[in-house]
């Protein structure tokens, strides 16, 4: 007989930083908080990440910034926002009002843009934890991509660490030849939780017009389509470091969610799913829940990497 | 407030050629939607296609309406396109959608008390989201330009027929109506508009077409608003993917979805 009632504990760590439940809703698919509010009770979820916040304000990348393809979307929405001085004003008094973790987002184009942003969202009250986008190109150094050098993804860290207090997440791009070099030097730098895995770098091409379908022509690509990919990462990244690991790609349901956790994540972050039907975080961890429960299980953190524990050689 | 919610198909039959004529009984949406809203839509249980779609929402009946049949129920017109719509061709009455609305800002109308003097223009499906707008003037004052590119695609004309007898036709290949874009013809029209009184305009309709219609009526007596169609994702302000560059220096892009989907057209900056 499944038992159907009962409160397993669904609550995780990522680090000093607790969440109510492991369900979280990524950077980019959810606004900044505002919109979601008519559909849910966002208090429900384990955190909330709101788009990623800049020192000062991105106007985005031209249209279209979107195709959808199998399984899939295509964005190259360009990281609009409107900057930390009207996020802090602005958007913050009411996220502040949640009873939930507010994780912020933020990039820069130099070392200088991050360390100044860490320092200043380091004083913004309300605020459970940072989360820093690396794939941004180094505006000071020819334009590479910080993620991808982990020399310079290891200092940029190790200083935006000294600047905030918070815990630090990072998030990690797929589009590198090891994902678990850079979570090691991430790891080093002293961060304390990694996330991954954001967009793959895709295209898709109108054969009518002969032109590529997005008009930056390179776009993100997320949805179920990238699932299996992330979670692979996600497996050979929990297994490398010691550090928290945060489970994001195509996740639409509790079962998606609950193999990144099996696979090593100690939470997840639910995104492309959060555009189609906007319940969909709550609706994870009623699923997890249930799953606890199907399994008799009163807590959610015995599951974090357990695939992993089965394939260990039994002595 | 828009919901998330499911529909139940009431009826879903071929107009003409490609279009459809799609009513769903949905209260939640239908109640309180207003002229110029739209709803998100996605019709397959399955994984694919992944995101809804908008589409605009032809009539509405109130929960009080007359025939009992009808209560709560919303009309949409739409055109089978790709695989999205072209699954919606094979849903059955009793069938379920899955639904988000009523979502955007929906046209202003004219101040009152005015004159009401209204001019809709719509080119292809875009005439559909123009609809509900009719019964807002009085049969004399109300202009309407119905375009598309062939007669098969000129939509809804019995229907404004009904209201006014101004109905203007345009077809590219001159298959219905004058020869030419609905712009064309708007402009050679255009004369009949001279006076002191404001002329309030509505559009809907392909990028192309907004553009030249905003040439058209940038000067007095006209006022118009339109409303835009781009590609969406989350249709309600998330994910900032439906922008349309705008005249505002600080925020040119504004989400297509939440801050319209209709804007003042003199507000656009066209490439």
């Amino acid at each position: 007989m499944v038992k159907t009632t009962g409160n397993p504990d669904v609550s995780t760590s990522l680090g000093r930083m607790k969440l109510k439940n492991p369900v979280m809703v990524a950077s980019g698919t959810f606004g900044f908080g505002e919109d979601h509010r008519d559909f849910l009770d966002l208090n429900q979820l384990g955190a909330i990440i709101p788009k990623g916040v800049s020192l000062r304000p991105v106007p985005g990348n031209p249209p279209p910034r979107l195709f959808e393809t199998e399984g899939g979307i295509l964005n190259s929405i360009g990281l609009q926002n409107p900057g930390l001085d009207v996020f802090v004003n602005e958007k913050m008094p009411f996220l502040r009002t949640l009873d939930t973790c507010v994780i912020v987002n933020f990039f820069g184009n130099s070392d200088k843009d991050y360390i100044e942003l860490a320092e200043r969202l380091n004083e913004v009250p309300g605020i459970s934890g940072l989360e820093m986008n690396v794939s941004c190109p180094n505006m000071s150094r020819g334009g590479i991509v910080f993620c991808t050098d982990p020399r310079m993804t290891y200092e940029l860290v190790r200083d935006v660490k000294k600047a905030t207090a918070l815990p630090l997440v990072v998030k990690l791009s797929p589009n590198v030849t090891d994902i678990t070099a850079m979570a090691k030097s991430v790891e080093d730098a002293g961060a304390d939780a990694v996330s991954l895995v954001n967009t793959f770098r895709a295209m898709a091409i109108n054969i009518h017009s002969r032109k590529p379908e997005l008009a930056n022509v390179f776009g993100g690509l997320s949805g179920p389509a990238i699932k299996p990919i992330a979670l692979r990462m996600v497996w050979e990244v929990s297994q490398a470091i010691k550090i928290p690991v945060i489970g994001i790609g195509g996740i639409t349901k509790a079962e998606d969610a609950l193999e990144f956790v099996l696979a090593g994540a100690s939470a997840v972050q639910v995104g492309t799913a959060n555009l189609v039907r906007p319940t969909t975080g709550m609706e994870v961890v009623r699923g997890i829940r249930k799953y606890l429960l199907r399994y008799h299980m009163d807590r959610f953190q015995t599951l974090i990497g357990l695939s992993k524990k089965t394939l260990l050689p039994q002595i | 407030m828009a919901v998330e919610t499911k529909g139940t198909i009431v009826s879903n039959r071929n107009i003409q050629a490609d279009y459809f004529r799609l009513e769903i009984h949905c209260p939640p949406i239908a109640q309180p939607v207003k002229s110029g809203q739209f709803v998100m839509l996605r019709a397959a249980p399955g994984p694919s296609p992944l995101l809804k779609r908008p589409f605009s929402v032809y009539q509405r009946y109130s929960v009080r309406h007359p025939d009992p049949g009808r209560r709560g129920n919303l009309v949409i017109i739409y055109r089978r396109v790709g695989k999205g719509t072209e699954r919606m061709t094979q849903l059955k009455r009793g069938e379920e959608v899955e639904l988000i609305g009523p979502l955007g800002n929906g046209f202003r109308l004219p101040p009152l008390p005015s004159s009401k003097n209204m001019i809709l223009i719509g080119g292809g499906v875009g005439i559909v989201s123009l609809f509900s707008l009719a019964g807002a003037s009085s049969p004399e004052k109300l202009f309407v330009f119905v375009g598309g590119r062939t007669k098969e695609d000129v939509l809804c004309l019995s229907d404004f027929r009904k209201v006014t007898r101004h109905v203007h036709v345009a077809t590219d290949d001159g298959s219905l109506g004058f020869k030419g874009t609905i712009v064309d013809l708007f402009r050679s029209e255009k004369k009949r508009f001279d006076g002191k009184d404001t002329w309030y305009v509505y559009s809907c309709g392909p990028m192309a077409m907004l553009k030249g219609l905003s040439e058209a009526v940038s000067s007095k007596p006209f006022m118009c608003q339109a409303s835009l169609e781009t590609r969406m994702a989350c249709g309600f302000g998330a994910c900032y993917g439906c922008v349309v560059k705008t005249k505002d220096p600080e925020t040119p892009y504004h989400r297509v979805c939440k801050e319209g989907p209709v804007f003042d057209l003199q507000d656009i900056l066209w490439d």
